[in-house]
């Protein structure tokens, strides 16, 4: 049921917007669809095409809703042409077979992150018109009081219609500039999730799963783009980890102390699978390269093994590619594992010169790294301090803290 | 001269727009239109559905809200027809929106056309776009704008710009706040934000991604902001 649900939701809301242009309308239809099939798969049994019986029903609960206002007269006509030719009679009654529907998820994902929206309404929007995630569990995900979730679902429908944000996928002209934005909605539902600790709700955790659904059905539904099978690697590279990365207390356990027996070697040949997909179109991108560097790792059997020099070459192409600081910080940390510590601090300095990674806890946490590493230890436990005092209250403070008690016992 | 008002609603002043208000409203659009003195105008949708458009380093940037944070928003326009500023800030003071709010009085140079809006054609939106500047850009940039023209030819000969003008800059502007039935009349643009408006234009576009098209290729794309707002016709609430 659970899979039905994440599976069909999307499915069943993006034909009915589609169709109906009411993007309430089509949640609540939905939501019908599913409330039915809880109650009578469980004593009818489960339907041999599922996602068809519950399009059926929901299209039927839209009629009905239509039928109610008679403004909307085209638009049952439409409706009802298409439940006729779908399953061959104007039964009320799903027979679970009505054809192919036309899977219009892609026009949904394009819409909700459209540029034109705030990237938290594109967030919200695309959980749940796609996830079926509901306003209340997507505020507990985000943090966030219920009234400000729905407030801002609201406003972004309200700005979709009211500034007329086209319904569709953009051209193919338009889609390299576009595609990032969709690509940067479903990184960032999955890094909410992937942060989120042990102890935190379980509703959030699962926003990792969400958006590898959501990848997944962006790479299947743009076979000819490399870049959605590049973010599908990598969330998949990152998800073998998951349980490898916090110990029992809660705390951060680093990439190099963590447990490679319990990384999950399924995902990781998934993800493998999927990145050489990806890669064998020849048009490399972000994704595809931070999914190579998680693929390097992933092939190590230590941390020693790692092939460094590989990885901080990749580094070096991502810096190119996205200009970004913080590559140019895991670019300093990689050639200090390649060349040694000092490599690696002489481009830390470049980088504290050029200020981009100010007030940023990365920054002093890396240089206080690399200088345990090099022996110096009183430079290093200040550095710790420096970071830990910028890190917030997270876990990653714990980690400092802990590693900054550790430094201070050593003997200078 | 014609004369662009531009309404500039203040949020803690929206109960100023009563029914008293609305009737004010009604009588002054009557009047302003039968004198002859309105050439067109339109109630803007709110800044929530705006939408920013700039290019930076040659890549197309879309934020979602209008060009500026200000506690008066920009809330709709006019294009009046006067004999002078002072006969434009006397109709200003007349409109509701200066006791609910601010109304920014701006000349437009002396080429700008008197032509009224026609009616949207069929399954299209109109949206006012405003040409903005950036204080982040700096000013010499703008010695080596491109001109406008091109652009102008283009949007009209597709039929998507419908009216359109610079203003004079806004140093010459006067701004009209009716409070305590009394006009406060200052000198300068509505909002004391450092990005200004520097110019319109009226679009008549399929959906938004036409019109962000449409304002990713004007010249100010690069050296400013365009602001994407759709109108708000008065027969939907």
């Amino acid at each position: 049921m659970a899979d039905a649900f994440r599976q069909e939701w999307g499915r069943i809301t993006a034909a009915l917007i589609h169709q109906t242009g009411d993007w309430d309308l089509a949640e609540e239809c939905a939501q019908d669809a599913f409330a039915q099939a809880l109650r009578r798969w469980p004593r009818d049994g489960v339907p041999n095409r599922p996602g068809a019986w519950l399009m059926t029903v929901a299209r039927n609960a839209a009629i009905d809703r239509l039928r109610r206002s008679s403004t909307y007269r085209a638009k049952v006509e439409e409706l009802a042409v298409m439940a006729t030719r779908e399953t061959g009679t104007d039964s009320r009654e799903p027979d679970g077979d009505d054809g192919a529907v036309p899977d219009e998820r892609l026009r949904l994902i394009f819409t909700c992150c459209h540029p034109a929206l705030a990237m938290e309404a594109r967030v919200a929007l695309t959980l749940r018109t796609l996830t079926g995630l509901s306003t209340a569990e997507i505020a507990r995900a985000f943090l966030v009081p219920e009234a400000t979730m729905a407030k801002r679902l609201v406003r972004a429908k309200h700005k979709i219609a009211n500034a007329r944000i086209p319904y569709r996928v953009p051209p193919a002209d338009a889609l390299p500039e576009r595609m990032p934005g969709v690509l940067a909605v479903l990184y960032l539902v999955f890094n909410e999730g992937y942060s989120a600790s042990a102890g935190e709700n379980l509703i959030r955790r699962d926003l990792c799963d969400q958006a590898v659904a959501l990848a997944q059905v962006l790479a299947e539904l743009l076979p000819g783009e490399p870049e959605p099978k590049g973010l599908l690697a990598l969330m998949l590279f990152q998800r073998s980890r998951q349980t490898a990365r916090v110990n029992d207390r809660g705390d951060l356990v680093t990439l190099e102390d963590q447990d490679r027996a319990r990384w999950d070697q399924v995902q990781i040949g998934l993800a493998r699978r999927h990145l050489e997909e990806a890669l064998a179109a020849r048009r490399p991108g972000q994704y595809q390269i931070q999914a190579a560097i998680a693929g390097c790792h992933a092939a190590a059997a230590t941390a020693q093994a790692t092939d460094w020099p590989m990885i901080a070459r990749l580094y070096q192409h991502l810096a190119d590619v996205t200009g970004s600081p913080v590559v140019e910080l895991n670019r300093a940390v990689a050639v200090a594992m390649s060349d040694g510590p000092a490599a690696g601090l002489a481009l830390l300095r470049r980088l504290e010169a050029d200020g981009a990674l100010a007030g940023c806890y990365l920054l002093p946490a890396t240089r206080a790294d690399l200088l345990r590493r090099l022996g110096r230890n009183e430079e290093a436990a200040s550095a710790y301090e420096e970071a830990a005092a910028l890190a917030g209250n997270g876990p990653e403070r714990r980690f400092l803290n802990a590693r900054l008690a550790e430094v201070r016992s050593r003997p200078t | 001269m014609r004369y662009m008002l531009i309404h500039a609603a203040d949020p803690e002043l929206a109960s100023k727009w009563d029914d008293e208000a609305q009737a004010s409203f009604t009588s002054w659009l009557e009047e302003t239109i039968r004198s002859g003195v309105n050439l067109q105008g339109s109630r803007l949708r709110p800044t929530a559905d705006a939408t920013t458009v700039k290019i930076r380093d040659g890549e197309l940037i879309i934020t979602d809200g209008p060009f500026a944070e200000t506690k008066e928003q920009v809330a709709g326009y006019d294009v009046l027809e006067c004999a002078s500023m002072d006969e434009a800030v006397r109709w200003a003071g007349r409109h509701p929106s200066s006791w609910a709010g601010a109304i920014e009085v701006r000349a437009l140079p002396e080429r700008a056309p008197a032509e009224p809006l026609p009616e949207p054609g069929e399954g299209k939106i109109q949206y006012l776009m405003l040409v903005c500047t950036d204080p982040a850009v700096d000013a010499r940039e703008f010695d080596r704008i491109e001109p406008v023209d091109p652009w102008v030819a283009d949007t009209d000969g597709r039929g998507i710009r419908l009216y359109g003008s610079e203003l004079e800059p806004p140093g010459s502007a006067r701004t009209v706040r009716v409070r305590d039935s009394r006009a406060i009349v200052t000198d300068g643009p509505f909002a004391e934000t450092k990005e200004q408006i520097a110019g319109f234009d009226v679009l008549e576009c399929a959906d938004l991604d036409e019109a962000i098209e449409v304002a990713r290729r004007h010249p100010m794309a690069r050296l400013g902001v365009l602001e994407v707002r759709p109108f708000w016709p008065f027969e939907e609430d």
